[in-house]
């Protein structure tokens, strides 16, 4: 398929001859109650839909002798929305469900992902290492949005930098998960970095 | 996959795991632990056939060849539908197989294409600041 090609004429007599659009996919993640949902509602043309899916945790073998990880599927609660950017082509955000603890594998929702934020609660900034581990180790274009609630950051931006230890290329950025303009900007530098990546 | 509507490789279908037996797949669920699912952005489409079809088919099988008269994503689907993502992976392939759904999987390469990149930045630049309804 090539992106670039029309879509045929979408007629009611032939509804099964429509051809959907390329799903551009980036990915949400965050600590528990960071905002993840809201930043996906404050941009999706559609109010955030609610899908059961399933992760994969992996815990360390530290209970037996054997040292194997030990694989446990857990079944959570995913939202996400999309953007219709033209007929062919829509853009699908993802928020990852479960990333309070260490271990969890997003891979079933991430693969394919062109990139990620990971939103962060300056009074919480460990429930954010395990999603910043996992993009850096998968090498994901992703960046750090600081979600200023009420408006307060109590950590400068370098603060943050040094604490979550990102590397140099990765974005840190401070947005507001309820506006709009906000979530747009912030989702357009992780695009920005996508694309870079993409030409080099 | 050159026109993106073939599915990937092997089936992607499992044994099911030990967590909960998924009744409307007889057991199967998708195997994501593989990387074979199929992402959850496919967008898939009734085709003619399954639309023909529609009146001899039952439960969920019905009920996705009649929701995806209009193209989305198996997420979509599955939220719409409230069945757990991976059931609605098993039915979708099932479906494509009789030929009553198109499967578009992603191309990855496609996606993470500059022009495309370009495009989705563009189109994003021009949404306006305000959500609608709001403030
Ligand atoms: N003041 C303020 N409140 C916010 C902001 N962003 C989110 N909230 C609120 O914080 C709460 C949690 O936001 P959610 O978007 O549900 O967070 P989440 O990451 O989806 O939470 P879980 O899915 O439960 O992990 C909600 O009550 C939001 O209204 C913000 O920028 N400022
Ligand atoms: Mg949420």
């Amino acid at each position: 398929m090539t992106p670039t090609e029309p879509l045929p004429a979408r007629g009611p007599a032939a509804p099964a001859a429509v051809r959907p659009p390329l799903p551009v996919k980036m990915v949400i993640a965050g600590g528990f109650g960071v905002g993840k949902t809201t930043a996906v509602g404050a941009i999706s043309e559609i109010e955030p839909l609610t899908t059961e899916a399933s992760i994969t945790e992996v815990a360390a073998g530290v209970d037996d002798l054997t040292h194997t990880p030990r694989k446990t599927t857990t079944t959570v609660a995913m939202d996400f929305g999309c953007l219709t950017i033209d007929p062919t082509l829509k853009l699908y955000l993802f928020g990852t469900p479960g990333q309070e603890r260490f271990g969890f594998m997003w891979d079933d929702i991430v693969e394919g992902a062109v990139g990620a934020l990971v939103i962060v609660d300056t009074r919480r900034l460990d429930d954010c290492y395990a999603a910043v581990d996992y993009f850096e180790h998968k090498g994901i274009p992703f960046a750090v949005a600081v979600n200023a609630f009420d408006g307060t950051v109590e950590h400068a931006l370098e603060e943050v930098r040094w604490a979550l230890d990102v590397s140099a290329g990765v974005p840190v950025v401070v947005f507001d998960a309820r506006e709009r303009g906000s979530v747009r900007d912030t989702l357009l530098v992780v695009l920005e970095l996508a694309l870079a990546r993409s030409e080099s | 996959m050159a026109d993106g509507s073939a599915p990937p490789g092997p089936d992607p279908v499992g044994p099911a795991p030990a967590v909960r037996p998924y009744l409307v797949t007889a057991g199967r669920v998708a195997d994501a632990a593989s990387g074979r699912a199929l992402p959850v952005e496919t967008q898939v489409v009734a085709t003619a056939e399954g639309l023909f079809a529609l009146g001899g088919l039952s439960f969920e099988q019905h009920d996705i060849v009649a929701a995806c008269r209009l193209p989305q994503s198996l997420a979509e689907l599955a939220a719409r539908l409230r069945l757990h993502l991976n059931v609605v992976r098993v039915l979708a392939e099932d479906l494509r197989e009789e030929g009553l759904l198109a499967v578009y999987v992603p191309d990855a390469e496609a996606t993470h294409d500059a022009s495309v990149l370009r495009r989705v930045i563009d189109g994003l630049r021009a949404v306006p600041d305000s959500p609608r309804g709001t403030e």
